[in-house]
């Protein structure tokens, strides 16, 4: 046990108290980052880590997140610090300023040790197509088993306990679904709640900052510092930032729950099922109502489809500017035609090269209407949908994968009917840009199985409160590899 | 950062369906049809050097407004004048110093030519590097006659990019184009929808400084020439300076002759601009004035010169020159004609003989005689009729 596996609120206590320092925590979260078995990091940031911490020496009381060590997954513009979004299109690359959440972590004396791996530019959801090879989950030794994507290093590192929290980005379902599979609890706010300045644009109508804590007042602890008007992105929100950790603790009575018969229907995994019914039975115990509805079938078997296509257009357009003259490396050519066919063909793997193919298709002229214009009609309609509910509703819950860490091989990124509405239903807070959590929900043969809840639009201080609610069901607050629980399900 | 794609206004342009009245190449207005105007970012200039080539962003991400015109201009001249009216609107409203040499004012042309009664446009030919207006006129009267000739000989023109040279006064070839480029607009998602309130809108226009046009339509009624407007209105500066003088000028005209004749020579011989013209504008409106409370216009001119020349002000100038008021009492001009002609009786005889040289003669003696306190127009005019009746 270390300070490192506890909470930020207790490691602050202990900061403020003197039983740690700054300088102690980053060393060993750095060794921890060293010895980490899972492929979690691009870069770990020793002397950059070591030297900032070495500065922390008056603890600030009224700041929970001085001398916190993070991580931040590497497709955050980090100032002198190299940064490919695991790509190696990117390689060598090294921003010029820092995103505005590094900014604000820096800002509170947070101290980030490293970046993390993700999916190639965080297109893909399976931890394995960075250019650095698969990230693995840390509840399975064996490494058979995905930690899921494309935040895999930010969810590996979190889990395996190196940091308390880690930042990610999540455009379809980035933080949440590797939340699931890693134990832990994984943030998309509303949209515009947090600014997006210098997170590197994939699909930017999708596009969030989210991160990984291990408790839910972690989680709104950060929300409030991260939070904010930002001129630097105009598509950040001017509404105040709150007090989100406010409503923690409060009773849920007469909440107001939805959950989604389809989305129910399509879970197959008997430990799961049965996690989540029991889940709800206590939630109804604590006074909440619960109630299914329908989303309509067709409406949730068409997000994948709809998500692809406007990711991958945005994507195209996003990352046209990879092109081996203005970042990473240049291989030359005769022409700048040449210059950019290489460094094109030789950074970006299959994958990714395949999403182009499909965004670029989906957004020739004689294509849009059917596909890119169909896409965004079909997105209003699953919003239009989405807001009905929650006009009578204050949440949906809803199970946030359809069981556990998939093992390696058993999923690609190809469009399959295996899962089509368990695995891809969380899109729908991208679609819709509400605010949506994901919690450990119980654990099936030592590994993780998580739930999500989406409230109302810039109404976190409510998700917050319902999610602790949860929390405290399930008993796995602070749930982590080396702080294993069982949990209450 | 650099972008790979460009932000444009594509699906709602902040105007459409517009247009502008120029005058065709025979002096007739005529409206030109506008289709669309709507900002887009500016993105990259290319400098292309012998072994390599070289990306400048410093622009890259600054709005443009561009303004897109219908087919509608039938001769360079149109097109040269719709060129300067939009530069006079841009410049007017503060918009842009409208210095196409600089590139703050770029335009593309396209031209297309058809015969008689055809109801489809030719190919169209993109020419670029057009970095006057003169040019534009110039550039498009060869381009006219160029494909003219093609057409004529049964060669079909060919869809290409060609660039002015100015030297030759040719269009020369740059790149022969494909079909046009797909560029895949779609909605810009970090971008939020921007709505312009009616109060925004409606006090924009209000707030709008006076445009070219309606200055022009004000110098006229002020009595000044179409011409002198012009002329004072062809550098916005020089607008600025005569409207800083009109308040406490007598007569708009003789401030704007002083403008454009005396000022403008000051300003040619120093090789300085009108903003670096020493004197305040209502200095050169009481020196304007002077001359119509009746001081002659070079009385008003030596003024001037010393004003300039020794920096004190026009009535201290007046005082030091002994620069006079000229009588304008006719009777005593006329008293004063008659007694040189009294005195000249020879001079008389030599003007009936036909030597009208005489007269020159008998109006230096008066003007002698007046010690400058006579306007010669004045005396000239008194001779000839008194002259007469001897």
């Amino acid at each position: 046990m270390s300070y490192l596996d506890l909470s930020i609120r207790e490691i602050h206590e202990a900061l403020v108290n003197g039983e740690t320092t700054p300088l102690e925590l980053t060393k060993e979260a750095v060794a921890r980052a060293k010895a980490n078995k899972e492929n979690a990091f691009e870069t770990i940031c020793e002397k950059e880590a070591l030297e900032f911490a070495s500065s922390l020496t008056e603890v600030e009381k009224d700041n929970v997140f001085y001398g916190i060590p993070y991580i931040a997954k590497d497709n955050f513009s980090t100032k002198d610090i190299e940064t490919t979004a695991s790509s190696n299109i990117l390689k060598g690359y090294v921003p010029l300023f820092d995103a505005t959440v590094i900014t604000k972590l820096k800002a509170a004396k947070a101290v980030m040790i490293g970046k993390s791996t993700l999916d190639e530019l965080a297109m893909g959801g399976t931890g394995t197509t960075g250019h650095l090879g698969t990230t693995y989950n840390p509840y399975d030794p064996e490494h058979k088993r995905m930690v899921g994507g494309s935040s895999c290093g930010s969810a590996a590192s979190t889990a395996a306990s190196i940091v308390p929290f880690a930042l990610g980005s999540d455009t379809g379902d980035s933080v949440r679904k590797p939340a699931s599979l890693a134990g832990l609890v994984g943030l998309k706010p509303t949209w515009g709640r947090i600014s997006r300045f210098g997170l590197f644009p994939f699909a930017p109508s999708l596009d969030h900052v989210g991160y990984f804590t291990r408790n839910v007042e972690d989680s709104a602890l950060l929300l409030g510092l991260l939070s904010g008007r930002d001129d630097k992105d105009s598509t950040s929100s001017f509404k105040p930032v709150e007090k989100y950790e406010e409503k923690i603790g409060e009773s849920i009575e007469g909440v107001r729950i939805a959950c989604i018969k389809e989305i129910d229907e399509s879970i197959t995994d008997p430990a799961l099922l049965k996690k989540y019914k029991v889940s709800i039975d206590a939630l109804r115990k604590q006074g909440a109502i619960v109630e299914s509805v329908e989303f309509g079938k067709d409406l949730l078997d068409s997000i994948y489809a709809t998500y692809i296509v406007i990711s991958c257009a945005e994507a195209t357009s996003n990352n046209a500017n990879l092109d081996g003259i203005k970042f990473g490396p240049n291989y030359g050519g005769k022409t700048y035609q040449d210059v950019m066919m290489t460094a094109r063909t030789k950074g970006f793997s299959e994958l990714i090269k395949r999403r182009f193919v499909i965004g670029s298709f989906a957004l020739m002229r004689e294509n849009q209407d059917v596909l890119f214009l169909r896409a965004q009609k079909n997105r209003a309609k699953i919003v239009e949908k989405t807001n009905e509910i929650l006009s009578k509703y204050d949440f949906v819950l809803t199970p946030a994968a359809p069981g556990v860490a998939p093992l390696f091989g058993a999923k690609s990124d190809k469009l399959s009917d295996e899962y089509l509405i368990a695995d891809n239903h969380l899109a729908i807070g991208n679609f819709s840009g509400l605010p949506s959590i994901t919690l450990p929900l119980g654990l099936e043969d030592g590994l993780p199985l998580g739930i999500n809840i989406m409230g109302r639009a810039f109404e976190e201080k409510e998700l917050f409160k319902v999610a602790s609610a949860f929390e405290n069901i399930t008993g796995l607050k602070g749930l982590s590899v080396i702080n294993k629980k069982e949990g209450n399900l | 950062m650099p972008k790979g794609f460009q932000i444009t206004q594509q699906f709602r342009p902040i105007g459409k369906e517009g247009y502008l009245t120029v005058l065709d190449k025979n002096g007739n207005e005529k409206k030109i049809g506008i289709e669309r105007i709507h900002m887009e970012e500016d993105t990259c200039k290319q400098l292309h050097l012998a072994d390599c080539s070289l990306l400048d962003y410093n622009r890259a991400g600054v709005p443009l407004v561009e303004i897109v015109s219908k087919p509608e201009m039938r001769s360079g001249t149109e097109a040269m004048h719709y060129v300067e009216a939009i530069r006079n609107i841009v410049v007017y409203s503060g918009t842009s110093d409208g210095k196409m040499e600089e590139g703050s004012l770029r335009c593309d042309v396209n031209i297309s030519v058809r015969p008689y009664g055809s109801t489809t446009f030719g190919t169209k030919v993109e020419i670029k590097n057009l970095n006057s207006t003169k040019n534009i006129e110039s550039a498009l009267d060869y381009e006219i006659a160029r494909q003219t000739s093609l057409l004529l000989s049964g060669t079909p023109v060919q869809q290409e990019t060609r660039r002015y040279d100015e030297a030759s006064g040719k269009t020369v070839l740059m790149r022969v184009k494909t079909d046009a480029v797909d560029y895949k607009y779609f909605p810009e998602p970090n971008i939020v929808p921007i709505k312009l309130s009616d109060e925004f809108v409606n006090d924009a226009i209000a707030t709008c400084p006076e445009l070219y046009d309606s200055k022009k339509e004000r110098y006229v009624k002020l009595g000044l020439s179409v011409t002198d407007a012009e002329i004072i209105l062809s550098d916005i500066k020089n607008a600025t300076y005569f409207e800083g003088g009109l308040a406490n000028a007598k007569s708009p005209k003789g401030l704007a002759n002083w403008l454009i004749v005396e000022v403008n020579a000051y300003l040619n011989k120093n090789g300085i601009a009108i903003d670096e013209f020493p004197l305040k504008p209502e200095v050169l409106a009481e020196i304007s004035n002077m001359q119509e409370g009746g001081f002659t216009h070079k009385q008003c001119a030596d003024i001037l010169n010393a004003v300039l020349a020794e920096g004190i002000s026009p009535k201290e100038a007046q005082a030091k020159l002994g620069i006079q008021l000229m009588v304008s009492n006719d009777d005593e001009v006329i008293a004063a004609v008659n007694a040189v002609l009294d005195a000249n009786p020879q001079s008389i005889a030599d003007f009936k003989a036909g030597k009208d040289r005489a007269i020159g003669f008998l109006i230096g003696q008066v003007m002698k005689s007046a010690k400058g306190k006579f306007n010669p127009a004045v005396v000239s005019k008194f001779m000839n009729i008194e002259i007469r009746k001897r």
